[in-house]
């Protein structure tokens, strides 16, 4: 018996090495075997399931009407766990003086560009980076996927932007693994799941455009999921958790929810604007 | 073959069958369950003292859903015979409590999990059990409530629910109607510590597009925030309700307040009224041209007070 145990433990060391590199953990990066094809994969070749993100999206604004759809009136700070210095700052913002110094596009950086009323063009512009564009503001947002779990993604610019810098990573669902492998194995199908994006390096911006500011010290985590109905909706919700020390009190969490459509014809671009 | 291989062979294919079993989920599911404290930056001022009357920007009523709203009265919410309904089930994205799911499982026959259910808010939303065993939903014909019926598919990690057999009731707090013909979607994610709840509201009778909501949820285990459900006795509310069941109610053109958001906040009448055209960023052009700031610093409902251990932003919330 002892005889059996040690050769169990050995044997197990291995297979579940084997094991573990075979199933991603929750969250992991799409990854495969080592001799497998699959390994070489880029992220737009690793896009989950029905994760269509490709294509041209609409803002439904439902939530937040009155902050969003119209610049709110000063002083209408509810819903943001802003501090007391944000409020101080939000109290002697005014819009004119900033536009007046070009800053027009504060209130469309990466930590309220999804809230904008807007349509998003989304597309590769290579197999590790997906550009989202927007009407609205007439943004890009460059979302950068690490080649590998093991390697970087590409380098952060060495200056703060208003969209900032952002790493994307796949968030899948773990699978089990596929037995067998033989030529008559079937072919494993992708994985469902979402893209998890984290951004930082963004230059102070605005949160509403009555002066409620996030700084350059904030960082964003964002879980991005595509959803479909039986009638053929696609629905992104994107996931927004906001860590800024300077401005929040706590973490500032929210959704901004997409329609997909199905083509560019309303695509409308506007410049961006403090007063509008 | 030696008595030793046969042991280690035996001994890799035990360890490597309890390994791999060990390294794949049992079923596609995630667990769920838990307590989800309700992490409310969107919709507080709703949830809590709620909607400003005639409100309706943002949901895309139809003419007969917004003639419903305009003729809805408050003091309808004090009324005997309705103080203790409760909210719809797409309450449970637009409530101002968390919950608390748990798994259903078969303890009798398959030991698997056959469903999960969201635990209900005081008295004011039903506990909502989304069966996900493959069942069939009952036939069109059966039984209405205020919570329906609900089935639910997972695909990969969300959780997808269809509720059905709705009752009539209210799509929002300020009067807007959901009819019996309501089917409301849920997708649930959860993203580690964090849940989202995307819920799509589609309703033939009031509704000309769907109407898409969404809510975050933080796992928590400090605290239980789904408070347990509550019985509720009716009692006198209202003085000028006091002779019984009356209906309190705006005859058509008599509603008083349906000026109140072009009066207190600038925003159009027709903006104010609702639409699905007011949900897309294109209505903001027209907008442009009608809306007018107000000119005064904000004066109700403008801040949030102090969280804890940091300093008061607002002394009180209003």
């Amino acid at each position: 018996m002892k005889q059996l145990l040690r050769s169990a433990g050995r044997a197990g060391w291995l297979l579940s090495v084997g094991a573990w590199l075979w199933s991603p953990g929750p969250g992991a990066q799409a990854a495969a075997p080592p001799g497998n094809p699959a390994a070489k994969a880029t992220p737009e070749e690793q896009t989950p399931r029905g994760f269509d993100l490709p294509g041209y999206w609409v803002s439904i604004v439902t939530q937040n009407w009155r902050f969003r759809m119209i610049v709110p009136g000063r002083g209408e700070y509810v819903e943001i766990p802003i501090n007391l210095k944000a409020k101080q700052f939000a109290d002697a913002w005014n819009p004119l003086t900033d536009e007046a110094a070009g800053k027009q596009c504060e209130a469309y950086g990466a930590a309220a560009i999804m809230r904008v009323p807007e349509r998003l063009h989304v597309k590769w512009q290579d197999p590790r980076t997906l550009v989202v564009q927007t009407d609205s503001g007439m943004q890009t947002r460059l979302l950068n996927f690490a080649p590998a779990a093991t390697e970087h993604a590409a380098p952060a610019p060495a200056n703060e932007s208003w969209q900032g810098y952002s790493v994307a990573r796949w968030a899948l669902h773990p699978a089990p693994p596929a037995f067998g492998g033989g030529a008559g194995a079937a072919k494993p199908q992708r994985q469902y799941g979402g893209m998890e994006v984290t951004t930082t390096d963004m230059l102070p911006g605005l949160l509403r455009k009555n002066g409620i500011p996030y700084s350059d010290k904030a960082q964003m985590s964002e879980f991005w999921e595509v959803n479909g109905e039986p009638d053929g909706d696609q629905w992104l919700t994107v996931t927004t958790k906001l860590h800024d020390p300077e401005y929040l009190q706590t973490d500032y969490y929210f959704t901004s929810i997409f329609l997909k459509e199905p083509d560019g014809s309303k695509w409308d671009p506007t410049p961006c604007s403090l007063t509008q | 073959m030696s008595q030793l291989m046969k042991q280690h062979l035996l001994a890799a294919a035990l360890v490597g069958l309890l390994t791999l079993l060990a390294a794949a989920p049992a079923s596609a599911q995630v667990d769920l369950s838990g307590n989800w404290a309700l992490l409310d930056f969107q919709n507080s001022l709703k949830a809590g003292p709620g909607p400003f009357p005639n409100s309706f920007q943002g949901i895309p009523i139809n003419k007969d859903g917004r003639d419903a709203a305009l003729s809805f009265d408050n003091e309808s919410l004090s009324e005997l015979q309705r103080e203790c309904e409760p909210w719809m089930v797409h309450y449970v994205i637009q409530g101002p409590f968390g919950f608390r799911i748990t798994s259903v499982v078969d303890n009798h026959v398959s030991g698997e999990v056959v469903g999960w259910t969201i635990s209900g808010e005081v008295y004011d939303r039903l506990a909502t059990t989304i069966w996900v065993d493959g069942r069939a939903p009952p036939p069109p014909q059966a039984l209405h409530t205020w919570g329906g019926y609900t089935t639910g598919v997972w695909r990969g990690d969300t959780l997808v629910s269809t509720t059905t057999h709705i009752k009539d009731g209210a799509l929002e707090r300020v009067g807007v109607p959901s009819s019996n013909q309501e089917v409301f979607r849920m997708f649930i994610t959860r993203h580690a510590d964090l849940l989202t709840i995307t819920g799509i509201i589609h309703d033939p009778i009031y509704l000309t597009a769907p109407y898409a909501l969404a809510q975050v949820f933080q796992s928590t285990t400090t605290a239980d925030p789904s408070t347990p459900a509550m019985h509720c006795a009716p009692e006198l509310e209202d003085t000028r309700l006091a002779s019984g069941y009356q209906i309190a109610a705006y005859l058509p053109g008599q509603n008083p307040a349906v000026m109140y958001m072009p009066q207190h906040y600038g925003i159009p009448l027709a903006a104010a009224m609702g639409g699905a055209q007011t949900m897309y960023p294109e209505y903001r052009k027209v907008l442009q041209k009608e809306y007018k700031p107000p000119t005064k610093y904000c004066t109700q409902y403008c801040c949030e007070r102090g969280y804890a251990g940091q300093a008061a932003v607002c002394k009180t919330r209003n």
